[in-house]
């Protein structure tokens, strides 16, 4: 029995980023896109909190919608319909280390600009996070998450042309949570479902595990790494149980190829 | 098209004689459900002896690949067992894919790598891939080397297939017609490299359409149509029973008592006669014809041949086979 195998993943990751670094809008969607809204940061009081995670948090979800779900799905898609998937799975390689190296090159692209926005946040004013595991956390389940979704989304999408259709009900419910947060008057229970959506969770850890923000109305840090811990809770409840479901969807739904 | 003797491959090797390689046992392959249901693989029976060449042939839609890819664990059977090196094709698909090399009728490539960045993304998932460099001249890509995929010509892409399906030294090759697109050059330098792995004690399946190509390089056929394998044996079993015939023009009121001749078919003009002993035959007719002043026109004498044997097949008129 073969077991996975990280050379074969990382030789195939290689050659994905190779041929992502050779279509220029893949490129630009994969590598530059999610680096915009950080510009944000530049705007503004420097050491605002509240603007700071919501800049974060939007340059999270560019991340998670352009850089991983819609680079992954357009990639998978055209490989599927390029019958270059359904070659490669007469080879030595296993279908998930396929699916892995897909996903890295959007996945190393996110953890790059994760890694990057700390201390360009930092040096514009903001606070290092409180948090950092939980950071952590939840740039791992951004990526596994949305990297499931795009797999999920390709099953049901038959070209790479129509991926633009087809990837609309994913952005607009990761979407949703953040773009609606700030409306003011909204009911507690419409709140309280918007919460319940995977950028509303993101957006929330963001806000408790970096900017240590106590409530959805709250501009300046109050929380401790320790109370951090018990806030977020909830959020990874959501966040987590979205990343089962995608894997779960994902695992029920991958085709290897094209409908015929 | 006259069966040159001397081109043919060696004599075959016997099952009993051979371990078997692949072993396919009433396989049934169904695709769909319910009353749109389509049987394409009905029960198919099929012995692959190790270190030989078989040669599966079909009339398109005969089910010749939808047997393959049950045999190359890409898709499960409806029914029937499949034994492949003594494993299972699904369950033990990593083992085998360290000993087996596949080539897909269709598959693709990403048009943006080179001819060699393709065979080093291919190498580097291979436990022990041979060198990109004898690839590349194996298959007489090295000119084309740097060349980007899209670029190439249907039957360079194919020879590039080829290559990726042989890097990692299979001991098993599954060819799903491998010179389709090719032009007769490359495709006799394709069987050129498929000889070379029987000789090198590698067992290889291929399907083709090309009669010729079966003809030269199989040690066993296997045809195929609607479903089910309908005649088995080295090539000269195959046609064995059927005719020779000799076919010309020019000439209308023949002799009845031509020797060895069983049939006589006029079709536009032209008259073809059927016969258990061509030699002879030949003999009674020619001289008829002398003796009687009769340019023969056109005239066209041939053993019995594979692909006598596989229209009467595909026209259903072969005994035995399905309509």
């Amino acid at each position: 029995m073969t077991t996975f195998s990280p050379r074969r993943t990382a030789n195939l990751t290689r050659w994905n980023v190779v041929l992502l670094s050779r279509n220029r809008l893949a490129f630009f969607y994969a590598a530059v896109f999610p680096l915009l809204p950080l510009a944000l940061l530049f705007t503004g009081d420097r050491g605002d909190e509240a603007l700071g995670a919501r800049t974060i948090t939007t340059g999270f979800l560019v991340a998670s919608l352009f850089t991983i779900y819609y680079n992954v799905l357009s990639q998978f898609v055209n490989r599927r319909d390029e019958l270059v998937l359904k070659r490669m799975r007469t080879g030595e390689a296993r279908e998930v280390e396929l699916l892995v190296s897909i996903a890295m090159p959007g996945a190393l692209s996110t953890l790059l600009v994760a890694t990057i926005v700390v201390p360009l946040a930092a040096a514009l004013g903001q606070p290092l996070p409180v948090n950092p595991l939980l950071y952590a956390v939840l740039v791992v389940l951004v990526i596994a998450t949305f990297s499931a979704f795009a797999f999920w989304t390709a099953a049901w999408t038959r070209s790479a042309e129509s991926a633009q259709l087809t990837s609309l009900p994913l952005i607009l419910l990761a979407s949703v949570g953040p773009m609606t947060s700030s409306i003011p008057g909204m009911s507690d229970a419409l709140r309280e479902l918007l919460s319940l959506t995977p950028g509303a969770a993101m957006s929330d850890l963001i806000r408790v595990g970096w900017f240590g923000l106590d409530g959805p109305d709250a501009t300046a840090t109050t929380l401790s790494f320790a109370e951090t811990g018990s806030q977020a809770a909830e959020p990874l409840l959501v966040l987590a149980a979205w990343t089962v479901i995608a894997l779960a969807l994902a695992r029920r739904s991958i085709r290897w190829e094209p409908r015929t | 098209m006259a069966i040159i003797q001397a081109s043919r491959a060696p004599a075959a090797p016997t099952l009993s004689s051979s371990a078997s390689a692949i072993e396919v046992r009433g396989l049934r392959r169904t695709y769909g459900r319910g009353p749109s249901a389509y049987e394409a693989v009905r029960g198919v029976d099929l012995e692959v002896a190790a270190g030989s060449i078989t040669a599966l042939l079909g009339t398109n839609g005969a089910g010749k690949t939808s047997t393959l890819e049950v045999i190359e664990g890409l898709a499960p059977a409806t029914g029937g067992t499949v034994s492949v090196l003594g494993l299972d094709p699904v369950a033990d698909r990593g083992t085998l894919r360290r000993r087996t090399g596949v080539l897909l009728q269709r598959s693709g490539f990403s048009g943006d790598l080179t001819v060699r960045e393709t065979l080093r993304q291919w190498g580097g998932t291979l436990t022990a891939p041979r060198p990109v460099d004898e690839m590349l001249a194996l298959l007489s890509l090295h000119e084309r080397a740097d060349v980007r995929m899209l670029a190439l010509s249907g039957g360079e892409a194919r020879r590039v297939e080829v290559a990726c399906a042989l890097m990692g030294s299979p001991e098993l090759v599954i060819l799903d017609e491998p010179t389709t697109g090719l032009d007769p050059e490359s495709r006799r330098a394709v069987w050129r490299v498929v000889s070379d792995l029987r000789d090198g004690g590698a067992t290889v399946l291929l399907t083709t359409h090309y009669l010729e190509e079966a003809e030269a390089l199989a040690d066993r056929l296997e045809i195929m149509h609607a479903g089910r394998i309908v005649r088995s044996g080295t090539p000269d079993e195959i046609a064995e029973g059927h005719p020779s015939t000799i076919t010309f023009s020019g000439a209308e009121d023949l002799p009845r008592d031509l020797a060895g001749v069983t049939r006589i078919v006029r079709d536009h003009g032209r008259t073809t006669l059927e016969t258990d002993a061509l030699q002879r035959s030949l003999l009674d007719l020619l001289s008829w014809a002398q003796h009687h002043e009769i340019t023969l026109e056109h005239l066209d004498a041939r053993t019995a041949s594979l692909e006598a044997v596989f229209l009467s097949i595909a026209d259903g008129t072969e005994p035995g086979s399905p309509r």
